[in-house]
């Protein structure tokens, strides 16, 4: 059997056969120091025992995809072909097709005086050092996924809201895939909120081939400063063909607030990592998500939390449906470090199994290095309440029309952990129909980015 | 009226492996309230689990006839639709599912059952105005969960409330008495005899007189041991509410 490090000797080889793809100084830099790592972090890599095996970076990146080094162009220009068709969202929409960064006209037009959303090979000479920064910050935190993210890192996505700035409107980063050959994209997203600011933040996934194979890696940062909100809200609506590997590196200072939330309606494998540092004090974490998995699909959030501040609170929510032959994990790691007094941190993870074969892995975990601490965890695996069942069948509702209200109940509290609210009704609709097996259903999503 | 409205002939059903109904023979006519009593464990909540079709249950024999229809090969849903209701002894909580979607839901796939088109959002709102007015339920409760963190007396009026929305043919009544105080007592007996015509029938189980004070009974029967061993008019209740069931298990066990 090929030893875990194997896995990446492919692009530790590519790397001396090709120059950095990054287009400015900036991303040639993080290219730079990703490919310093790679070797390395290949080298140290350990697979989590508790993980599913096919989600391990190794598994995932093992299959030699082809990387877009060339910067070939995609043949569609994808501003013009998917626009925001929904005014009440009032979205700031921008477009990554694979891996490229495709700003809409509406994006450019509408901007807020003290909010930059622009390629990262686009950053102004004024922020430079602050994406700079972040990202190095998570390649030191990080591992091997990270430095290979780096290491071919072409283009991306820098947010930045300035001091002070409330950005109301949501900003729309509609991650296309549509490769025509097997290909790796290399995704990259930076948030930062600076002092006092808030930002809304909506990520969309949208595969547009179940045919060719693709891995997405999509590499997350987002600093919340001291006084500063951020809500992140990430959707997958993707393809059996769609492997995903998605990592998030938050950090959070004093008196900020972080909330993730995520829905994964379609895909193939999808794993999610939730590294979040609360570094400040008075923070507020809420992190939840749902998976509604059927077929041979494959959706895991693995999260560790480490509270360093003291008097934070932190939320966890994460629930899966499983149908079919489909699997589930979840891993949560608590960590309270030495001197984060008062922390107030709350795990729940709820899980159904729908039919005989699928199957779920859970390891809840917590570490704590304080006295007076609050933490709890809580992981259940289980199965559709008989008794309601057969409650709303005696009232005429038919068996599975009753099972489809019962799983949408299921969901019912992550969904509302969207304090957004024209997305969280879209979101109770876009569960409904993947529930009840209407086609296609991003039709109704506010956002419509697949309408012309 | 001497058309049949359920027919239940030996009925045999139990859990499990273990019989708990051995042959009930029970005859409803439309117009006719009747009380089933018994002691605890004779199979009067088997018997309207049974009837409703219960998945817990599994009948091992005889048949149930209901206007015509062969009730047992039905699902919980069609015997709805047919006209069956059931008042739960204890209301099931679904938490997430508000009563408004669910009474939606229920009322539609009725309409859907008789290929009628669903019911207008205006229509709808009506129906459960009026509906609620039956049993006094409160217009907050719509927005709830199905049940959830409803009162004893709550949840007994949510079910005579639902009754109400779906007309039933034939309602069994499964200890509604229990749990409620006199006041709510009133109020759920009081919405039963409203909905009560010519057409419809009730089946009240109770381990109790006093739901009878209320809910007038045309036929009183004991249940013991999985059968109906004596049959009679109101009087018997009262009988049983001197005497207890001592002499009706005396009577059976020696024979």
């Amino acid at each position: 059997m090929m030893t875990p490090a194997k896995a990446f000797d492919q692009y530790i080889d590519l790397c001396g056969q090709f120059g950095a793809p990054g287009a400015s100084p900036l991303l040639q830099e993080i290219n730079g120091l990703g490919r310093s790592m790679l070797a390395e972090a290949a080298k140290a890599y350990r697979p989590d025992p508790a993980e599913i095996d096919t989600l391990r970076p190794d598994a995932m990146f093992a299959t030699d995809y082809g990387i877009n080094l060339m910067r070939v162009g995609m043949p569609v220009d994808p501003a013009a072909t998917f626009r925001c068709g929904v005014p009440n969202l009032g979205s700031l929409l921008a477009i990554v097709a694979n891996d490229s960064f495709h700003p809409t006209e509406a994006l450019l037009r509408n901007m807020p005086e003290g909010l930059t959303v622009c390629s990262l090979n686009k950053v102004p000479a004024g922020l430079q050092h602050v994406a700079s920064q972040v990202m190095r910050e998570t390649l030191e935190g990080g591992g091997v996924a990270e430095a290979l993210n780096a290491a071919f890192l072409a283009d991306g996505v820098f947010i930045h809201a300035a001091a002070g700035v409330k950005v109301d409107k949501v900003i729309q980063i509609v991650n296309i895939s549509a490769p025509t050959v097997p290909m790796l994209s290399l995704r990259r997203v930076v948030i930062v909120a600076e002092e006092g600011a808030s930002l809304r933040v909506l990520l969309c996934d949208h595969s547009q081939t179940a045919a060719t194979p693709h891995l997405n890696s999509q590499l997350v940062s987002v600093r919340v400063a001291e006084n500063a909100a951020v809500e992140l809200y990430d959707i997958e609506e993707d393809t059996p063909a769609t492997n995903r590997h998605w990592t998030l590196d938050a950090r959070q200072q004093s008196h900020s607030s972080l909330t993730v939330n995520s829905t994964c309606l379609h895909g193939g494998l999808s794993a999610n990592r939730y590294n979040i540092n609360v570094e400040g004090d008075y923070a507020e974490t809420s992190l939840s998500g749902l998976a509604i998995c059927g077929g041979e699909q494959t959706a895991a959030n693995t999260v560790t939390l480490t509270h360093s501040g003291k008097h934070c609170t932190s939320r966890q929510l994460f629930k899966n449906a499983l149908f079919d032959n489909s699997r589930g994990g979840f891993g949560g790691k608590i960590i309270v470090r030495p001197g984060a007094m008062f922390t107030d941190a709350e795990q729940t993870n709820r899980n159904l199994l729908a039919d005989d074969n699928a199957r779920m892995t859970a390891a809840p975990q917590l570490e704590i290095y304080c006295d007076e601490v609050k933490c709890s965890h809580g992981a259940t695996t289980g199965q559709l309440d008989e008794r309601a069942l057969f409650y709303m069948q005696t009232r005429g509702i038919p068996a599975a029309e009753a099972r489809t209200m019962l799983t949408q109940a299921f969901m019912v509290d992550v969904i509302d952990n969207i304090s957004f609210e024209v997305l969280r009704q879209r979101i109770h609709v876009l569960v409904e129909k993947r529930l009840t097996g209407a086609a296609a259903s991003c039709d109704t999503c506010a956002t419509a980015c697949h309408t012309s | 009226m001497s058309q049949e409205l359920l027919k239940v002939t030996d009925l045999r059903a139990g859990i499990e492996g273990k019989e708990i109904l051995r042959g009930i023979n029970l005859t409803i006519r439309p117009g006719e309230v009747h009380a089933i009593m018994g002691p605890n464990g004779s199979g009067k909540s088997t018997l309207s689990g049974v009837l409703a079709g219960d998945p817990r249950f599994t009948v091992t024999g005889g048949s149930a006839t209901f206007h015509g229809v062969d009730l047992l090969s039905l699902s919980p849903e069609d015997r709805s639709h047919e006209g069956l209701f059931l008042s739960f002894q204890y209301p099931v909580e679904i938490p997430g599912v508000t009563m408004v979607n669910f009474m939606r839901a229920a009322i539609n796939a009725k309409r859907k059952y008789f290929n009628q088109e669903p019911l207008s959002a205006g229509d709808f709102l009506k129906m459960m105005r009026q509906k609620r007015a039956v049993v006094e339920l409160d217009n907050k409760l719509a927005s709830r969960s199905v049940n959830e963190g409803f009162s004893g007396g709550e949840k007994k009026r949510n079910e005579i409330f639902q009754m109400a929305v779906l007309e039933p043919k034939l309602s069994i009544l499964d200890e509604t008495d229990s749990g409620l105080d006199i006041d709510a007592l009133r109020i759920v007996a009081g919405g039963v005899n409203k909905l009560k015509t010519e057409s419809n029938a009730t089946i009240v189980i109770t381990h109790y007189q006093r739901l009878l004070d209320y809910i007038k009974p045309d036929f009183v029967h004991i249940l013991y041991k999985g059968r109906i061993v004596y049959s009679g008019g109101p009087e018997l209740a009262l009988e049983l509410e001197e005497k207890g069931y001592d002499w009706i298990k005396q009577q059976v066990d020696n024979q």
